[in-house]
């Protein structure tokens, strides 16, 4: 067991991409190589993990750790059918929990970096409020999921953007840019600053320092982006492209992990309450749900380097 | 990562500096898809201005990289401004081979080159000695024709290839299997292709060894 598990946040904007889905599924093919592994249902507000584990209603969960009935986050985590995977539910929270007070969620992502697994997942819901930006945020690696369709694409764009906003403003306030801030604050809201990327740019020509130290800290930042829901009439590049666009246009890293094929049994996996993975291992689907995973757990390796083609230039 | 205003036109295009004209068209088109007005992806990232303006840079660098002059130009201010090296810019090593037809007949051989070499064989060959044994004989079998294939050094399927007889009815003939024979008008024929090729007197064989099947029929 490390000393500190790694934490990937799976979002990404569009509601129905598979987000749950795709958590569960990872969730159990990590487990499944003995890695010990936990899955945290943060889509507050709209909690279903544990259907997909076949879960009917679970009393323990995130609100005994809020309301203080157990200490340590790690207490509510229960177990799953599945050897090494652990589920951190959050049925149990009031119907206004979509409402995280700042200290609440402080709480949560304090308490999240020292559970004691391998790999902490967690599941995001949809839309891009400040709760689901900085759960994002507090992972090592965020997982964006899209589908192959504009809306989705669109979404995905916006949440990364909000994303990267988000990011800038916190590195802004930690080095004490306060009055970058407020200034790009004024601006803002005279429509001046359409891009969080407008933000970057500016720091850099007002003061060279502190731009390249902001790029420093955004090009830690490290991104995946699965593509799911893939049907076979459509350019298996795709992702490719949207990954080379966000590595070209955002300062930070991302990297395409593959596309998962669409499967009509999806559903029938969600009805029966069962991993889609374990219900149906010999698809096509459950083949790139495996690479994926294996991908995902190769830290920093790119699948492209657009550098790497010009030697060192 | 270098900013995308900084980027060189073969960054651009995400092609090597020795890339191929072939190589460039195709990395154009490719980013086309990207940043082009009805691509799913464009919209999503940029304004129609800035999509325009990116347009604009991808068409810029297309247009220099394709024409060989101006494509020389700008590799020289790059090399002048340090970005690239002269060894970038030499050409890939040439392709070690050439591509090879589906059906070409030098890899598969071809039923006119081994007829051509089995005849060749054969008229190297001297073997007047077995041959002139065979033909003073007045009853000749099957063995002997076989007698004659193997001291050739030639193989049975080689005499398929060339005669175009087929195995079942060369066998037979070798073996004298009198029931497997073709009806006699037809036998004579191949009878006369086998003698032929080994350059026998083709009606002594065909007699010879039509009065040995008669022989063997008799003798039965």
């Amino acid at each position: 067991m490390g000393i500190m598990a790694q934490i990937y946040a799976i979002g990404g904007g569009k509601g129905g991409s598979g987000k749950s889905f795709l958590t569960a599924n990872f969730g159990t093919l990590f487990a499944r190589q003995g890695i010990n592994t936990v899955l945290v249902d943060l889509d507050l507000g709209g909690s279903n993990l544990h259907s997909l584990l076949g879960f009917r209603q679970e009393k323990k969960g995130l609100n005994s750790f809020l309301n203080k009935s157990v200490s340590d986050l790690s207490a509510v985590a229960v177990p799953t059918g599945i050897p090494n995977l652990h589920l951190i539910s959050s049925v149990d929270c009031s119907l206004e929990i979509g409402n995280l007070f700042y200290a609440q969620k402080m709480k949560i992502i304090n308490a999240i970096r020292r559970l004691p697994f391998d790999i902490v997942l967690i599941d995001l819901g949809a839309g891009s409020t400040y709760n689901v930006l900085d759960f994002f945020l507090s992972a090592h690696e965020g997982v964006f999921v899209l589908t192959p369709e504009p809306t989705s694409i669109q979404n995905t764009v916006q949440f990364i953007k909000a994303i990267y906003l988000r990011r800038v403003k916190q590195i802004l306030k930690h080095y004490a840019f306060s009055n970058v801030v407020k200034e790009l604050a004024g601006e803002s809201e005279a429509g001046l600053i359409r891009s969080p990327l407008d933000i970057v740019d500016r720091v850099m020509t007002k003061d060279p320092d502190r731009g390249k130290l902001l790029e420093k800290e955004l090009g830690k930042l490290v991104f995946k982006l699965v593509l799911n829901q893939y049907r076979k009439h459509i350019d298996e590049t795709l992702g490719n492209k949207i990954e080379t666009v966000c590595n070209r246009h955002f300062y930070a890293g991302f990297q395409f992990v593959g596309n998962i094929t669409h499967d009509e049994r999806v559903h029938n996996s969600v009805l029966a309450k069962t991993i889609f993975a374990n219900k149906y291992p010999y698809t096509p689907t459950s083949a790139d749900l495996k690479q994926a995973a294996e991908v995902m757990l190769k830290n920093g390796e790119k699948t492209s380097n657009n550098m790497g083609k010009y030697g060192e230039v | 990562m270098e900013r995308f205003e900084n980027l060189n036109y073969y960054e651009l295009l995400e092609v090597p500096a020795n890339a191929s004209p072939f190589e460039i068209r195709q990395a154009y088109r490719n980013a086309l898809s990207i940043y082009e007005e009805d691509s799913m992806i464009s919209d999503s990232f940029f304004t129609d201005e800035e999509r325009i303006a990116i347009l604009r840079r991808i068409e810029g660098a297309f247009s220099t990289l394709i024409d060989e002059s101006q494509r020389g130009t700008y590799n020289k201010e790059l090399m002048d401004a340090g970005v690239i090296d002269a060894s970038l810019l030499e050409k890939g090593k040439p392709r070690s081979k050439d591509p090879i037809p589906l059906f070409s007949l030098k890899k598969t051989g071809g039923q006119n080159f081994l007829s051509a070499r089995v005849k060749n064989r054969i008229e190297r060959k001297d073997f007047t000695e077995v041959t002139q044994e065979i033909l003073s004989k007045d009853l000749i079998s099957g063995k002997d024709l076989e007698r004659l294939r193997k001291h050739a050094g030639i193989a049975i399927e080689e005499i398929f290839e060339v005669t175009r007889i087929s195995l079942k009815v060369l066998r037979a003939i070798e073996n004298d299997d009198v029931a497997s024979l073709p009806q006699t008008f037809f036998l004579k024929n191949f009878l006369k292709a086998y003698a032929e090729l080994f350059k026998l007197d083709s009606g002594k064989v065909i007699d010879g060894y039509l009065e040995s099947i008669a022989y063997l029929k008799n003798s039965r």
